[in-house]
């Protein structure tokens, strides 16, 4: 069972008319996922690829009222307005897959999530995908790429890279597993949805037997794992990467990579496998390693 | 963007910040026509430079006389200080301090909120301080007045700033005024380091570090009057700039292809995707091999944008290689992605060899036209899809180059 999403849950895309919204729209629905409709204030009443677009998620709601999740892909300038009509129509799964959208926005859209219980994945989220389930947003690409690299299986993914999610997923697949959920969160320094959050409910669905995390340097969200293994808040084998070694030699302050990793001392991939190392994570040094370390477990 | 102290203070001036008299020396200028116009005696002289410990590290000094200034301004210019370029040398009245505190705002990623950061016992032994005698407030964005009540997570923390604080309205409206230029100029930190309280009972920001948030710059057209920087303790190189304005204009947010860091070794490289950078560089030294270069380009950028990137790339002289490698992509598309990177490579027609890994939508018409690109210049190119993980196609480079070189 996928943990964000299962078989006939309803989804919306906010942006649907825009180029990237369109073919997010489009994919989802080449996998299964049952997309009822886009919005696009002004464009109420028209169709994109035969799926409905209305002014607003409000008016959604009213021929739809399941809804569950909506993948947002508007211009970063109109990401908090359209992130904040989510929250206030009282969707529970936001995914933010806008790119670039200010810190302050997000930390707004996130202090307002928070306050009505809202689980928003991003910004910077390609989405997540349950295999033979259901995706949010292009996670896997078109088909029949996705079918190459997405079976259901037992190993859960989180990532903080888009590319890598699947890079990973292809490495799990090549060595004949398959996948339970797999999560880009996005590498921003403000995500609405960290590991911590989805190592929860990894723990709680009884399809993942064990999970890998691509991680990066910088930023705190790596050591929140370990205080979550320390409280048996997880207790599934884990193997994580943390990219960006190298990083170590560029000035402190200055981000590589991902907006979220930043040169901070102290916050290094080195100092991050230690921590993890100390409550039994798998720490592979490299990428590829991830699914050696797992495979026994799977 | 990290701002320089001098900057910095400019944006707590406006924001009714209190900050010491003061002039800037820039590089070229004449130090002593800058002190005349200053017309004070006790001065202090500081480094302008983006990161490290300027004041542990002689990049601050006390001057009393004419020469003392003029010498220490020509020292500091000429200094490298921990590998920070010196971009220019401020002068400033000399502050009769009774007390040093600490006031920053910053975005905290476990709790996702910009939390407020005080201590009674500030300056440059900042990070030596007990954690019982920091004070720490979330502060809730969405409201534009400071409230003084300490909330979750950081209610154990012994109520609130009133109890931590001295009881002192400027000091109050120093923490709202702090609050405004964080929130209206799109900080991601504003930090105050010493806050001095003087003799006198003034507070002025003794010395002021701030960055931007360069995904704001949407709204905000002035930040293009700032002097373009690197922190990587030099002036941005010709290509560093070239290759930023690639992802300025109109089509600034579709795709990413504008980073590039010049870096001192002799392989170019040409990545797909942030996470895979990092993963790539890691095996790039592994591997043996020193980057000429960090890049990477992600979220489908036009083959246009690409195209500029890759010719920056390949303007670096002295290369020995050429490692262009990504993941299985979700959504970009390899043709048109890799469309820009042969016609790139058609004006150039290195003679280095070129080791290409990649996979994901319209790959086989991207490797198609990557052959094709290889056979009509004769390049050394070797071309690998999914199957082989992109660290072993950092092993097969290294190899040929290795190859090359005995």
């Amino acid at each position: 069972m996928g943990i964000l999403i299962v078989k006939n849950t309803q989804v919306l895309v906010q942006g649907i008319t825009g180029k990237e919204g369109q073919r997010a729209a489009a994919a989802m629905r080449e996998y299964g996922t049952e997309v009822v409709g886009g919005i696009r204030p002004g464009k109420g009443g028209t169709q994109i690829d035969g799926v409905p677009v209305f002014n607003s998620i409000k008016e959604a709601l009213e021929m739809f009222p399941r809804i569950g999740v909506t993948a947002i892909y508007v211009p970063p300038l109109s990401a908090k307005e359209a992130i904040l009509e989510a929250i206030e129509a009282g969707l529970p799964q936001i995914n933010v897959i806008v790119e670039r959208v200010p810190i302050q926005d997000v930390a707004y859209c996130l202090a307002a999530a928070r306050e009505r219980g809202v689980q928003v994945i991003g910004p910077s989220s390609l989405g997540h995908i349950t295999p033979g389930v259901g995706r949010i947003g292009v996670v896997g690409g078109p088909t029949p790429l996705v079918d190459e690299i997405f079976c259901s299986g037992g190993v859960g993914i989180i990532s903080r890279s888009g590319g890598m999610t699947n890079e990973i997923a292809w490495q799990v697949r090549k060595a004949g597993l398959g996948q339970s959920t797999a999560v880009h969160i996005g590498g921003d320094v403000l995500i609405g949805t960290d590991y911590a959050d989805l190592l929860r409910l990894f723990e709680k669905d009884q399809q993942t037997k064990a999970v890998i995390i691509f991680g990066e340097h910088g930023g705190s969200y790596e050591f929140a794992i370990v205080e979550l293994i320390e409280n048996k808040e997880f207790t599934k084998p884990l193997a994580i990467y943390i990219g960006g070694r190298f990083a170590r030699v560029l000035p402190e302050g200055m981000n590589i990579g991902h907006a979220g990793a930043i040169v901070e001392r102290g916050r290094g991939a080195v100092e991050k496998e230690q921590a993890l190392k100390g409550v039994g994570v798998m720490v592979a040094m490299h990428y590829e390693e991830l699914v050696d370390l797992i495979k026994p477990y799977a | 963007m990290n701002l320089y102290e001098f900057e910095g203070k400019n944006l707590f001036a406006k924001y009714g910040i209190t900050i010491p008299k003061g002039v800037c020396v820039y590089r070229g200028e004449d130090p002593v026509q800058r002190y005349r116009e200053l017309g004070l005696s006790e001065l202090v002289v500081k480094a302008q430079v983006l990161s490290g410990k300027r004041g542990k590290n002689a990049g601050i000094r006390f001057c009393s006389s004419r020469d003392e200034v003029e010498n220490s301004v020509r020292a500091l210019l000429n200094m490298d200080l921990q590998g920070q370029y010196v971009a220019a040398v401020r002068l400033e009245e000399r502050m009769d301090i009774l007390e040093e505190h600490y006031l920053s705002i910053v975005y905290d990623t476990k709790i996702k909120q910009p939390v407020l950061i005080y201590s009674r016992e500030g300056g440059v032994d900042i990070e030596e301080v007990g954690e019982d005698k920091i004070f720490k407030q979330l502060l809730d964005i969405r409201l534009p007045i400071v409230t003084c009540k300490a909330t979750q997570p950081y209610s154990a923390m012994d109520g609130s700033l009133r109890h931590f604080a001295p009881c002192d309205d400027i000091l109050w409206s120093t923490i709202q005024n702090c609050w405004n230029c964080f929130l209206q100029e799109d900080a991601r930190l504003v930090e105050i380091n010493p806050l001095v309280k003087t003799r006198e009972g003034r507070w002025i920001a003794v010395d002021a570090k701030v960055a931007l948030d360069d995904d704001a710059g949407f709204r905000h057209p002035e930040w293009k009057g700032y002097a373009p920087r690197t922190m990587l303790g030099r002036r941005p190189t010709d290509r560093e700039v070239n290759a930023k304005k690639i992802d300025e204009g109109e089509a600034w947010y579709r795709g990413t292809a504008g980073k590039y860091i010049e870096m001192d070794g002799d392989i170019a490289v040409l990545f797909s995707g942030g996470g895979a950078s990092l993963a790539n560089m890691d095996a790039l030294y592994r591997a043996g091999l020193r980057p000429a270069n960090y890049t990477e380009y992600s979220g489908n950028p036009p083959r246009e944008k690409v195209y500029a990137l890759t010719k920056v790339v390949l303007s670096k002289p002295g290369l020995k290689g050429l490692w262009i490698a990504g993941g299985v992509a979700n959504f970009t598309n390899v043709k048109e992605t890799f469309q820009g990177i042969a016609d790139a490579l058609d004006e150039v027609r290195p003679k280095f060899p070129i080791v290409v890994r990649r996979a994901g939508p319209y790959e086989k018409e991207g490797m198609a036209l990557m052959e094709e690109c290889m056979r009509r210049n004769e390049f050394e190119m070797k071309l690998f899809g999914k199957e082989t993980s992109m660290s072993e196609t950092a092993e097969v480079l290294a190899a040929i180059v290795k190859q090359g070189a005995n």
